[in-house]
């Protein structure tokens, strides 16, 4: 373990942390555009040249808040749940590879932190983890919304863990590794190679899944405002609630880059063309994700239910078993 | 398409309401399967997606960014009063005769008078509580010199609670009546266009 | 070096950690911290190398196994500290003791005779989990499947104890229903009881 080794890690993190919770923000500012125009609105136009300082308003803002803790919260707990909701989403991303290994000034960079044999895996543990979150935060608040929020945010994560779990085990059957850098390599070829070709099934549903892990609108329930007020944020003020809107909108990010990654071929050939190409890609399914919640209702949390355990993890063990039977003969 | 049978509440042929055609529920498993197939490749969520897609290439905007751009309000709107000059000499037209406060059914206006110098009444102070005034306009209606009116100011933004409605905020400036900008209440009532209010002459 | 001071600090976390779980007497503390001790327990496998065991030990215990006991948290409240009922201390500290002893007898025991070495070192050519494949499906796919078959009747069980009245309604149906489908299981209960 060299000295430059530590160094290039270490860049690497801050690297990722500050660009990621910067397109946190941006983020904010892309969805309340894009929803506005789907709504013939305009959107924030006031800060800055087209409202695009609304970011850095938003953040001073959420600064400068007083930090406030209700009496009767369980308080350490209260205090560190959006840590946790922050913190995993950053996490997942030590796994994930945003860019092709490029060389600067002779020195050969791997733009991914640590380059495990199991990404998949641990990108999954640490969405996983990302549960505690909103079911602490929830559970500590002594609210009842909160309450309700924490229990379908247990249900939901858990449901929809098995559909993505099951989803993807087909694609890693194919590639025999659970290592993203393999799993992109495995596609190196072109469009034709793409997973998704082969697995279209397990593509949608993992689709369907990340929905319901991010949160996103068909799936909005954690949080649903026209039923549980904000869900496990409603006690939360100031830059905890920060914390939680950057830990989701992190999230989004990362699993865009996942999906790009395992489906769609993700950086290619590891060119320049193909790095910009999986930037679009991400790109396209971070607008999925603002595109789907102006056009589409929420649902019910017992048709998610129903969605995931009758409907989706079915399809989704018969998309393995018939993927298994195919490479076998 | 239809308006005005939407009056008629009752469903028939003429109203505009209808049953609307829900299908029952499917009780057998089958049903219920069959439904949930069909549902799902119908594509009714990708017609959701399009018409929002649609909206967005289309970019027809309707935000109004309101302190740059205001929408016209109506002739009659009735917001904040205002107190007219006589357009020839600049006197005030109001004559103190205290109708308005007569017939302010809030309460909310009251007025000073004397008689000044010159044997003519005066209107010494004049304001509106605009906490209380009801905007229902019987002041304008009433005032028969059409001294008071309704302007079309309606964003009271202030520091203190008095702006606007004591006497010397309401009444025309002179320098506004003199570069003609004061304007006229179109309304019933309300003079014709070339015709100018003349002073009451005291000669009667 | 960077193992031992990683271990160092996992082992006082996790210590720690478990500490919490047992000695604290509010509930989401004990959550908390059992959760956050079985996410540093991963770190041991992170450091031995087994990074699959690692992966899959957060994901079934911190993320499935520990969210089933917020989930069964749910139903009392949590922001209120319990208070136990102790009704013979001695006995909890004699049986806490002994237990104590005897896992670091066992665990002991085959560092003191240097008995200690791995069964299946981890091979570099093959991956981790390709090597947990091996072993799992060769020398133990008896007790794996067995496993298997034991959790599929558990899920039976589960769906079939859970999904007895799942038929019924309460929303849809008429009070006086509720009411006679209550007092023939009370019934039921009752003559069962005879």
């Amino acid at each position: 373990m060299d000295m430059a080794f530590i160094i290039e890690t270490i860049v690497k993190i801050v690297v990722i942390l500050l660009v990621f919770s910067a397109l946190a923000g941006l983020g904010t500012y892309f969805e309340r555009k894009v929803l506005a125009f789907m709504q013939r609105r305009l959107g924030p136009m006031h800060v800055g040249p087209f409202g695009l300082l609304q970011v850095a308003a938003d953040g001073i803002k959420l600064f400068t808040k007083e930090d406030i803790i209700p009496q009767n919260v369980v308080k350490p707990i209260f205090k560190i749940a959006p840590v946790i909701t922050a913190a995993t989403a950053f996490m997942a991303a030590a796994a994930i590879p945003f860019w092709p290994q490029f060389t600067v000034f002779g020195y050969t960079v791997h733009p991914i932190v640590a380059d495990v044999n199991i990404g998949i895996l641990y990108v999954l543990g640490m969405m996983a983890i990302g549960l505690y979150g909103p079911l602490l935060g929830g559970m500590a608040s002594a609210n009842k919304f909160s309450l309700i929020s924490a229990a379908r945010s247990a249900a939901v994560f858990i449901s929809y863990e098995v559909v993505s779990g099951l989803s993807l085990l087909a694609p890693l059957m194919m590639v025999g590794s659970l290592s993203l850098i393999d799993i992109n390599n495995y596609q190196a070829g072109g469009i034709g190679n793409w997973i998704v070709w082969s697995q279209p099934v397990a593509f949608i549903l993992f689709w369907i899944a990340a929905f319901a892990e991010t949160g996103r609108t068909p799936f909005h329930l954690i949080a649903n405002d026209h039923e549980i007020i904000d869900g496990f944020g409603t006690e939360y003020s100031g830059m905890r609630w920060g914390l939680f809107f950057i830990g989701e909108y992190a999230n989004m990010f990362f699993i865009s880059f996942v999906i790009a990654i395992i489906f769609l071929g993700g950086f290619g050939d590891g060119s320049i063309a193909g790095a910009f190409q999986l930037l679009l890609k991400v790109s396209f399914f971070f607008f999925f994700f603002l595109w789907t919640r102006a056009a589409w209702p929420d649902v019910r949390p017992d048709q998610l239910m129903w969605l995931c355990w009758k409907v989706l993890m079915p399809i989704a063990v018969i998309n393995v078993v018939i993927t298994g039977f195919v490479m076998m003969f | 398409m239809h308006s005005e049978p939407l009056n008629d509440r009752n469903v028939s042929e003429q109203s505009a309401y209808y049953y609307v055609d829900i299908e029952e529920y499917p009780t057998t498993g089958w049903d219920k399967f069959k439904q949930v197939v069909k549902r799902t490749f119908r594509g009714e969520l990708f017609v959701g997606l399009w018409v929002v897609m649609r909206e967005m290439i289309k970019f027809d905007i309707h935000t109004v960014q309101y302190p740059k751009e205001k929408l016209p309000i109506g002739p009659r709107y009735r917001a904040v009063h205002k107190l007219l000059r006589l357009w020839e000499s600049g006197y005030e037209r109001c004559i103190g005769c205290g109708l308005c406060e007569k017939i302010c059914i809030s309460d909310c206006i009251r007025m000073d008078t004397k008689i000044d110098e010159n044997s003519r009444k005066e209107v010494t102070e004049y304001s509106i509580n605009l906490g209380r005034c009801i905007f229902c306009g019987y002041c304008a209606e009433v005032c028969p010199e059409l001294a008071i009116v309704h302007g079309q100011r309606y964003e009271n933004g202030s520091e203190q609670r008095a702006h606007f409605v004591i006497k010397d905020d309401m009444l025309t400036p002179l320098d506004f009546l003199t570069s003609g900008q004061q304007a006229e209440y179109p309304g019933f009532g309300s003079i014709t266009p070339n015709e100018s209010v003349t002073k009451t002459p005291l000669a009667y | 070096m960077f193992e031992a001071v990683a271990f160092y600090l996992f082992a006082t976390l996790t210590i720690i950690m478990f500490t919490i779980t047992v000695m604290t007497s509010q509930a989401l503390y004990a959550l908390t911290a059992m959760a956050a001790g079985m996410i540093f327990i991963s770190a041991f496998f992170f450091i031995l190398g087994a990074d699959f065991l690692g992966a899959i030990q957060i994901i079934v215990y911190t993320g499935a196994v520990m969210a089933l006991y917020a989930f069964g948290m749910m139903f009392f409240d949590t922001t209120r500290t319990l208070v136990e009922k102790r009704s013979n201390p001695r006995l909890v500290v004699v049986l806490g003791g002994l237990a104590a002893v005897l896992v670091v007898l066992i665990v002991l025991a085959p560092i003191v005779t240097t008995n200690i070495n791995a069964h299946y070192p981890i091979d570099p050519s093959v991956g981790n989990s390709q090597a947990i494949g091996m072993v799992l499906f060769t020398k133990y796919l008896v007790p794996f499947e067995l496993a298997a078959v034991m959790l599929l009747v558990a899920m039976i069980a589960g769906i079939v104890l859970a999904g007895k009245k799942m038929d019924k309604s309460l929303t849809l149906m008429a009070d006086e229903e509720i009411a006679l489908m209550h007092a023939s299981s009370t019934q039921n209960t009752e003559e069962g009881a005879h």
